[in-house]
């Protein structure tokens, strides 16, 4: 019996095609895996299918009943439960307040029982594979406990339609185990598990079947058995991989920055040890969880080192804040490029200049021609598609935004330059534009630092890749050693 | 014990205050004294109470003085009109409903932010009601109106009881019904509230009610200690009602506070006057004394609010 | 364009272009440049708390103690300058520095330690006037400035430009630069849009914030000054309330309380379009309430039109989203009603007072013309005063004059100056004011003589020789003397007794006390003052603090209360406590407290008769008006008063008169 069926569902944001009418179903008992790269279009079905966002066409269907106003409210009194990444949970109640929140239904004025709910947390935390208290604040949890506890939830709330995106990105070996198991017990009692990893062993170990996305489109379902994992990979990607990347033969220099036993422990980070040299580009790879961006935020000053040193060109150096690094011409392009990355209610031309107000003032004036021609300059270089300079960051999209973030920490001359996910949520188009400039930086005597979760593109543009794992440095890899396996070996702890 | 930390510290001060009155003014704790304080903060508590939702909601209102003068004057004109008493008060707590309606309505659903809503409808309503009264007061009341009609320690009773009935209710209300829990949940994190199936723009609209018909009931529960009732009542009682909910551990963004706070907050803010007065202090400092109390309150818990 | 006014402020420039025309062509009397300028003088000092409150807003923070500031900064500049003898250039930086303090407080708390800036500066609100009030004890009221000084707030450049214009100018012109071209500037609106995101840039955020704040505190001070030289006077209540008006102000004006958004600009035509309508209102003779209405409407009819315009508004939060333009676009229409307001009064105006309006009116009352005489209340609100309007319509029927009845709603004595000012722009034929600051009003009431207006004041004076005559019900000597000797003769002489006053810084009241204490000691040595509790004119405060005076003095025997709305708290607090032995008695109205005097809890009410007071004003304003009464008079003959004395300049009614359960029935007021 179909659990869930999706067919013909297509979603556009803003003139992007998110899904170009996609068909999914679910069965009872069965877990499903759904692959692909970023951007493919999983995280939009996931939303449709948990009612987050509606589809612009297509029907869904849940236990074959077709669902014609579809909310979260409703998804989960249809039985289905999401656990994401980022755990939503009330900071300020306790975990048993927040798994009560998803298990209860009922009037407004129901009472409610203390006891009963603790009660049953602990047991749901249990089953879930955790030993964390109900009574602790939400807001205290670290991430993989958050994580837990939105399992819990899952699992709690008698969801017969489970979704799991990502949900081991931070566990160690024995969680991940756990979880496997629960997610097991669950299939043994009949629900349908919709699973999305990045993670192809783990597929492979826990699937029935899969389903591979790619640009909006499904490209195919399969028993499990029936792939390999070239197989997937292939599907997945569409593409010889070694074809997209620039070539390149930039000479190495000299050591720009580098690092001895660096530890940040509000972050995670526990005794880096790295080297990079102008016209290098350093890869970082690692699962989530791993503590790549976290070690980026340290070297950046955001979260600011409590151990250890760094060194730039050989000097050492404190970088205590944002300021101090981009006084070291560290420039940083975050992950979180909506909030981090760009100012969104500001013109592009005083997005760039923002880090580097300096250059474009005069006795601490803004010179409006001086930001222009700085503002134009990249425009043109980077080949940004705007109106105008005026135009406010929030009405590009989203590579064009990226590529507006890079302009302003290009704009401060950097020597060294980290950019976290780079290509993350950018459109096909302006990927191979955005490599390429990072190509023709690092010819031009910048050192780069990457981070990625694409394998592919970590990969391609490397020079050495170094893997994280667990907040420390696991292993490096020249790129002549490195494949996927490789590196995915080295992110969870096995011998390669 | 780290639940109760907040009202903790907060006993404590309040204990070293009572000491330090017991050993300079003992005449403080006589039975007269304390129920006149009892009776005198009784407009400050009811209004918390509301507020304290509001603050949870992390929103904020201050137009309660104005909403509270108001009604006070509605339920003595009611009063005069003929409506026996009990009618007169209903009247003044739905009036005070309305108006906190209005301020509800359009931060909830027109999503204005409270701190504007609230600024322009205090001044609106104080000098709609100033236009009105000509700053006269409502006097010559039916014999009715003052104490219900009843005797004085009678009519104190009820008040007392209505006001700790309302207390307990709220607190109950907040910690074991999902409709209290609603309030924390949006406080916290409003959109993890409306994916959790809570509709955040009605718990905004619903507190903003209460709380006005909160301060209806406190304005009729005043105005019967009397036999008039006059223009200007309730200048400054936002800040009081505020400074009571603040110092009581309610954090200012929302998601995490309490009644029992609230409670400790007008005991401790209601004492200073008063202690001052005991204690022969001049009565210029009691503004100071205040203000350093709310910073110190708000000082002392950053570690809480985190960094 | 949009780089100049991203809010499109540019519509508001027309609007007031168009008014400004549409006022010349009506003639100067109504609208020139002289009065509106007077107009601006006025809002220096609310136009610098909003400048300063616009970067703190823009950055997502709020500041409520900008007020409070002022008070605290004008007391501290006035003791400076008299108790320590410090000169005025070093006073004012005192002042500055404390300021300065301020500020940094509130910086350290929000900037530094992170706490929600609401709740910090509601703190501060209450500990700088408290600390303001702490060490005047309220009642100090520091005058006497030497003229040079005054001229910063009074005086005019060329003629017709305020001082304190160029000082604001100077001040708008620094925040401009600041906000909308230096690099500070820019970074204070990228924390504003998101202080996570503005730290990723490597902007020092704490270091801003720090900034703001801080300067906040500094202009606040300035501001006290420049209101220090304005009126005349530094006292701990100066700034009253001001902190909401700049707030509606800078909001108003297109910020957004969330941040990132809010222009100079747009705050100087929030501020502009809140005087406008303030200043419309009072010419055209509307009752002064209507402005708080009218605000409080514009305010939310301008923030939700901006917030209904968002399409594509999240669903998801309850954030606001930011406010635009059409907030501008009903800021442009309030300045047009209250510019088509003044415009309509003031064409009806020019047709009732017949041709030739280009010359002071004043011989023109003699032919068929009906005298207009402007009566102002030291508090509009106040039931003492209430009581004295219902005589002065009487007086205004009997002697077919048009009364004019306005002033602040609560003791504002920077209001009072803004009335009077509206009144000389109308050119009414009489002004009768009760004055609540004697230094500031003076000035704008010689003005309004030299425009050949009458000036008459009444249960308060101005400088003798700012006005015509000055309506004498009785003087603080009298009415101080009055209430200790009814106070001596109940109490046999001797024995305990404690004063309930109204607001610690009202000035009549503490005048009062100088005479009452004086009496004491000269008098009555027996009796003792135990403790003077203020009530904030507050009936239920005055209940609370009578109620507490009688457990802590449990030997007092009689409670006085010179406040009008105490008095009856004060009788029904000792009627329930059941003491029989402690009397009340005090200046209030004799209608408040007629059940008390029966009931034989108040033993006496000291008052005079406050409607003949109101009537024997309007009538003498009347007399003077139509040019039956001058100087060198020794009586005049008041409608149903009879004959009344005049003793020099001043009409006295009377003397302060008892009401006790014999006569207070006869009375109704």
């Amino acid at each position: 019996m179909n659990l869930l069926e999706a067919s013909g569902i297509a979603k556009s944001y803003s003139g992007v095609r998110a899904l170009k009418g996609v068909s999914f179903d679910l069965q009872a008992g069965e877990v499903h895996a759904l692959v692909g790269e970023n951007g493919a279009g999983k995280s939009t079905l996931i939303k449709i299918i948990t009612g987050v966002v509606t589809p612009d066409s297509g029907t869904l269907s849940v236990a074959g009943e077709v669902v014609a106003q579809h909310d979260p409210a409703t998804a989960r009194s249809r039985g289905i439960a999401a656990v994401y990444q980022q755990p939503a949970l009330f900071p300020d109640l306790t975990v048993a307040e927040n798994i009560a929140f998803a298990l209860e239904s009922g009037g407004l004025w129901r009472t409610v029982n203390w006891k009963s709910r603790t009660r049953r947390a602990a047991e749901l935390l249990e089953r879930a594979g955790a030993a964390i208290s109900p009574d602790r604040l939400a807001g205290s949890l670290s991430m993989p406990e958050q994580q837990i506890v939105e399992i819990a939830k899952a699992i709690g709330s008698g969801a017969r339609i489970l979704i799991f995106d990502e949900p081991t990105a931070s566990l160690t070996d024995r969680e991940v185990e756990r979880l496997f198991r629960v997610i097991r017990d669950l299939r043994a009692q009949s629900a349908g598990i919709i699973y999305i990893s990045h993670r192809l062993e783990e597929i492979s170990a826990l699937a029935d079947r899969v389903t591979i996305l790619r640009d909006g489109e499904s490209v195919g379902t399969h028993a499990m058995a029936a792939v390999t994992r070239d197989d997937l990979i292939r599907m997945m990607v569409g593409r010889e991989i070694s074809a997209i990347f620039p070539k390149r033969d930039a000479p190495i220099g000299e050591v720009a920055l580098e690092t001895q036993a660096l530890t940040c422990r509000t972050a995670g980070i526990r005794d880096v040890t790295l080297q990079l040299r102008a016209g290098e580009i350093l890869g970082i790879a690692g699962l989530v969880g791993s503590g790549r961006t976290q070690l980026a935020e340290t070297l950046f000053g955001v979260t600011p080192a409590d151990g250890g040193e760094i060194r730039v060109r050989g000097e050492v150096v404190e970088i205590k804040s944002p300021a101090d690094a981009i006084c070291h011409r560290i420039g940083y392009v975050p992950e979180d490029r909506r909030r981090h990355g760009v100012v969104l209610d500001l013109p592009i031309a005083a997005n760039v200049s923002l880090a580097n107000l300096p250059v474009v003032c005069e006795r601490g004036l803004v010179q409006r021609g001086r930001e222009e021609a700085l503002a134009r300059g990249y425009v043109e270089r980077l080949r940004i598609k705007a109106a105008s300079i005026d135009d406010e960051a929030a009405s590009l999209s989203g590579g064009n935004q990226q590529k507006v973030a890079l302009a302003r920490w290009l704009a401060i001359e950097p020597a060294v330059l980290i950019l976290d996910e780079p290509t993350q949520g950018v459109d096909v188009g302006a990927k191979p534009e955005i490599h390429s400039f990072m190509v023709e930086l690092a010819e031009r005597g910048l050192a780069i630092i990457m981070i990625s979760s694409e394998l592919e593109e970590i990969l391609g543009m490397s020079d050495r890749i170094l893997v994280m794992r667990g907040g420390t440095i696991a292993g490096e890899l020249p790129r002549s050693r490195a494949t996927q396996q490789t590196i995915l070996s080295l992110a969870l702890g096995q011998a390669a | 014990m780290a639940r109760w930390g907040r009202e903790l510290s907060l006993v404590a001060v309040i204990a070293a205050l009572s000491a330090v009155l017991a050993v300079t003014a003992p005449g403080f704790f006589t039975a007269a004294n304390e129920r006149d304080l009892a009776m005198a903060s009784m407009p400050v508590l009811i209004v918390a109470l509301g507020m304290t939702l509001i603050i949870l909601t992390g929103q904020i209102d201050i137009s309660v003085g104005s909403q509270f003068a108001i009604a006070g004057v509605l339920a003595g004109v009611l009063s005069k009109m003929g409506l026996p008493v009990a009618l007169a008060a209903a009247g003044a707590c739905l009036a005070g409903a309305a108006m906190g309606a209005l301020n509800g309505a359009l931060v909830a659903w027109a999503r204005m932010p409270s701190i504007v809503v609230t600024l322009a409808t205090m001044v609106a309503l104080r000098d709609a009601l100033r236009w009105v009264t000509q700053g006269a007061w409502v006097q010559d009341l039916p014999a009715d109106f003052q104490w219900f009609g009843r005797s004085q320690r009678a009519s104190e009773l009820i008040t007392a009881g209505s006001a700790a009935l309302l207390a307990i209710a709220i607190a109950w209300s907040l910690d074991k019904v999902a409709a209290g829990r609603a309030v924390y949940a949006t406080g916290s994190d409003a959109n993890a509230a409306r994916m959790a199936g809570i509709n955040p723009s009605r718990v905004v609209f619903s507190v903003f009610t209460l709380t006005g018909a909160l301060t209806g009931c406190a304005a009729l529960f005043n105005a019967i200690r009397f036999n008039q009732i006059p223009a200007n009542a309730g200048m400054g009682l936002e800040l009081q009602a505020i400074a009571a909910v603040v110092v009581g551990g309610t954090a200012i963004a929302g998601g995490r506070g309490g009644i029992a706070g609230t409670l400790l907050g007008v005991v401790l803010l209601g004492m200073i006057g008063p202690a001052l007065t005991f204690m022969g202090i001049n009565a210029y400092w009691e503004k100071a004394i205040q203000g350093a109390i709310i910073l110190v309150a708000v000082a002392v818990r950053r570690e809480r609010n985190g960094s | 364009m949009r780089r100049w006014f991203p809010n499109s402020e540019w519509v508001l420039l027309i609007a007031l272009a168009f008014e400004i025309a549409v006022f010349s062509a009506l003639g100067e009397n109504f609208f020139s440049l002289g009065n509106f300028f007077e107009v601006v003088r006025l809002s220096v000092e609310l136009g610098l708390l909003a400048l300063a409150l616009t970067p703190v807003i823009v950055t997502g923070g709020i500041d409520l103690s900008v007020g409070s500031m002022m008070g605290l900064a004008a007391v501290v500049f006035g003791a400076a300058w008299r108790d320590w003898r410090l000169p005025i250039p070093v006073a004012a930086l005192a002042a500055l520095v404390i300021g300065a303090i301020g500020g940094g407080m509130n910086a350290l708390l929000i900037a530094r330690w992170k706490i929600p800036a609401i709740i910090v500066t509601l703190g501060t609100f209450s500990l700088f006037r408290g600390i303001a009030e702490g060490i005047t004890q309220g009642a100090v009221n520091y005058s006497g400035f030497p003229a040079g000084f005054l001229s910063l707030g009074q005086g005019h450049l060329w003629g017709v430009v305020p001082v304190q214009a160029l000082i604001f100018a100077l001040a708008f012109a620094g925040y401009a630069i600041l906000l909308h071209r230096s690099a500070i500037g820019r970074t204070l609106y990228a924390i504003g849009f998101g202080e996570s995101g503005a730290r990723y840039a490597g902007i020092p955020v704490r270091r801003r914030l720090a900034l703001v704040y801080l300067l906040s505190g500094l202009v606040s001070s300035c501001a006290a000054i420049i209101y220090v030289a304005h009126l005349g006077q530094a006292k701990s209540d100066a700034g009253t309330g001001y902190e909401l008006a700049a707030i509606t102000a800078v909001v108003l004006g297109g910020a957004s309380v969330f941040g990132g958004r809010g222009t100079v600009w747009g705050t100087l035509f929030g501020l502009f379009s809140i005087s406008v309508l303030q200043n419309g209102l009072r010419l055209a003779a509307l009752p002064a309430e209507m402005t708080g209405v009218l605000t409080g409407a514009v305010l939310l009819v301008a923030i939700g039109l901006g917030q209904m315009r968002q399409k594509d508004a999240p669903a998801a939060t309850l954030e606001e989203t930011p406010v635009k333009n059409t907030q501008l676009a009903v800021l442009c229409a309030t300045i047009l009603v209250g510019s088509l307001i003044v415009a309509g009064t003031n064409a009806w105006l020019v047709h009732s007072i017949g041709a030739g309006a280009s010359a002071p009116v004043a011989s023109t009352t003699t032919s068929g013309h009906r005298p207009v005489v402007a009566m102002m209340p030291k508090a509009k609100g106040d039931p003492y005063f209430v009581s004295c309007r219902a005589g002065a319509e009487e007086a205004a029927r009997d002697t077919g004059v048009e009364l004019i009845w306005d002033g602040p709603t609560g003791l504002d004595p920077a209001k009072q100056n803004e009335v009077v000012e509206g009144w000389i722009t109308r050119h009414v034929d009489a002004i009768a004011v009760s004055v609540e600051n004697q230094a500031g009003i003076s000035t704008v009431l010689r003005k309004a003589r030299e425009r050949g207006i009458k000036v008459v004041t009444w249960d308060a004076d101005a400088a003798p020789d700012a006005r015509d005559f000055f309506i004498n019900q009785a003087t603080p000597e009298g009415i101080g003397f009055a209430l200790v000797d009814e106070a001596a003769r109940l109490m046999g002489g001797k024995g305990e007794f404690a004063i309930v006053t109204g607001a610690l810084s009202a000035a009549n009241q503490n005048a009062w006390l100088v005479f009452i204490k004086q009496r004491l000691e000269t008098k009555y040595p027996g009796m003792k003052l135990l403790t003077i509790r203020p009530s904030d004119d507050d009936r239920d405060k005055a209940f609370n603090e009578t109620q507490t005076v009688m457990k802590v003095y449990p030997n007092v025997r009689l409670i006085m209360g010179i406040s009008a709305p105490a008095v009856p708290g004060m009788a029904e607090a000792v009627r329930q406590s059941g003491r029989k032995d402690v009397f009340v008695m005090g200046l209030s109205l004799p209608n408040l407290n007629k059940k008390y005097v029966h009931d034989g809890v108040v033993q006496a009410v000291v008052l005079w008769n406050t409607r003949d007071l109101g009537y024997l004003t309007v009538y003498t304003a009347a007399l003077l008006a139509r040019g039956r009464l001058a100087r060198g008079a020794d009586s005049i003959e008041a409608g149903r008063l009879g004959k009344i004395e005049i003793r020099g300049d001043q009409v006295i009614l009377g003397n302060p008169f008892i009401f006790n359960k014999q006569n207070i029935d006869q009375f109704d007021f």
